[in-house]
């Protein structure tokens, strides 16, 4: 396999991660690691702490034990928040003013701006790219709260991925997302991780969303985190794959 | 108009439109926050401010503003430090009233020469509180022009707006602050009672028709402005307090809001 030189081994890692609420043990010696374009579902009952494992992956919880990476670097020394893409359950952003499609786009490049920064001609270009690719184009003035669970969906991601980001988290995805939403959402992800490469860990109880696109599946019990599934064979219809095969 | 006619109402109708206004556009991060009260909080701090000034001798805004700056910083640390949102609200709700009082005692000055401060005199001003009223307001829209996307993002979804490298904690007490420059803004015309309503009405009435997070609060800068400029008007020929017709003005706008927004669902429905 041919990797380009001073590319990340691993872009997001979890070494021996140890987490408790109190004296509540949650993780306990916890490890995962995804590879570059690799699609990881994490899959385990409710309160079995995969919810956890994300946060702290993402710096919102400090572990007790054990380190985290971000693209080869220690997640309290990664700056470049743009590279990875957070879509949180939707429950956890209902609002209670309206706010339409293309503001919440709009918000995930607040990162990337600064505090007085606006947006440049090509971020405006990417904000009208994302809402293309999640097919939320027609929807872009409507008011968040009107749109159904899978728009609502659909432009979350869509505002995690306004900065390119090579590494995509999807907390619960699907809950609440009607059958023909699904479908879509899968076409969307399908595409993602096919036509740009990016990586995905998509953390979920439900495997419909991911059957079929997932390389891995990972089950978190106990504080553990343990492989269910070996990795799947090559998918040659991976641009990225297939030319690593090519060679 | 008639009551133009008159200085004092000139002075009065610049000075609450103005704080009306200023008020909602800080309000719509502060309801999306769920933190409609965090004004109630900023204002007991800043009674506290007027009875120090009191017992200093020196001019109540300059009090209250230093106080609520003190304040912000205080009540922003005690909901880092793992004390939960409403329970840091009630130690600076108490607590201010309680220094405040203790200080108002102190000076000598009586509790009555603080109800203006509390419910608002805005028909005794004078063109300096005018004019501090002015570039308080205008330091509150700079700040919010500027922060706006910061702002938006961390109150749509904190989280999600750590995650991608915004300094929220540093926006969280800048927006506790700025509340704090609305609160002492509103002092002499609405009161530090009554002026925290005007970050939240004009919200709640906007949220019903507007589409859009700056719609919202364009609208409800609007809503703010024009809830002040008919409360006066009420006041004038009613004889009634200016800061309570304004309130009560701003909770019929609501209503209203409520109204039309039932209308438009009906007629899409028979559509």
């Amino acid at each position: 396999m041919v990797k380009d030189r001073g590319a990340p081994e691993k872009v997001w890692e979890f070494d021996q991660v140890t987490f408790g609420y109190g004296r509540i043990p949650v993780l306990r010696e916890a490890s995962l690691a995804l590879a570059p374009g690799e699609f990881v579902a994490i899959v385990g009952p409710n309160g079995a702490g995969k919810t956890t494992l994300m946060r702290i992956g993402l710096g919102l919880l400090r572990p007790s034990h054990g380190t985290v990476r971000l693209f080869g670097q220690r997640i309290d020394a990664f700056r470049d928040w743009g590279m990875v893409g957070y879509v949180p359950q939707r429950a956890a952003v209902a609002s209670s003013i309206p706010i339409s499609v293309s503001e919440v786009v709009r918000t995930g490049l607040a990162g990337r701006l600064g505090l007085i920064g606006r947006p440049d001609e090509r971020q405006r270009w990417r904000i009208e790219h994302v809402l293309d690719v999640m097919g939320i184009t027609a929807i872009r003035r409507e008011p968040l709260s009107k749109l159904s669970g899978g728009q609502q969906q659909r432009t979350l991601i869509a505002r995690a991925l306004v900065t390119e980001p090579r590494l995509l988290i999807l907390d619960e995805p699907t809950t609440g997302v009607d059958a023909d939403a699904r479908g879509v959402l899968r076409e969307s992800l399908e595409h993602l991780v096919m036509i740009e490469g990016v990586s995905v860990a998509y953390i979920s109880h439900d495997p419909e969303g991911f059957f079929g696109l997932a390389d891995r599946v990972v089950e978190v019990r106990a504080g553990r985190v343990t492989a269910l599934q070996a990795p799947s064979a090559p998918d040659h219809h991976h641009p990225h794959r297939r030319a690593e095969q090519e060679r | 108009m008639e009551m133009l006619a008159f200085d004092f109402m000139r002075k009065a109708l610049v000075a609450s439109v103005l704080a009306c206004a200023v008020a909602p556009l800080v309000g719509v991060f502060v309801v999306q926050r769920q933190q409609s009260l965090v004004g109630d909080g900023i204002g007991h701090i800043a009674f506290a401010g007027v009875g120090l000034a009191f017992m200093l001798g020196v001019q109540p805004l300059a009090g209250a503003l230093a106080l609520v700056l003190v304040g912000a910083v205080a009540l922003h640390r005690l909901r880092r430090s793992g004390l939960s949102g409403d329970l840091a609200l009630a130690m600076v709700f108490y607590g201010g009233v309680a220094i405040g009082f203790a200080l108002v005692s102190k000076s000598g000055t009586g509790v009555n020469s603080v109800l203006g401060f509390l419910f608002g005199s805005a028909l005794n001003l004078t063109w300096g509180q005018v004019g501090a009223i002015a570039a308080l307001s205008a330091a509150v829209v700079a700040i919010v022009w500027t922060l706006y996307g910061p702002l938006t993002a961390i109150a749509f979804d904190e989280a999600a707006a750590r995650v991608g490298g915004v300094p929220t904690d540093g926006l969280v007490l800048t927006l506790t602050v700025v509340v704090g420059l609305v609160v002492v803004g509103g002092m002499y015309t609405l009161g530090l009672l009554l002026i925290a309503a005007m970050m939240v009405l004009p919200v709640a009435a906007a949220a019903q028709l507007a589409r859009s997070y700056r719609g919202t609060m364009l609208l409800a800068s609007g809503i703010g402005a024009s809830s002040a400029a008919v409360g006066l008007l009420v006041a004038y020929y009613a004889d009634q307090a200016v800061s309570s017709s304004i309130l009560l003005v701003a909770i019929g706008c609501y209503a209203l809001a409520g109204f039309v927004r039932s209308m438009r669902r009906r007629g899409r429905a028979t559509a």
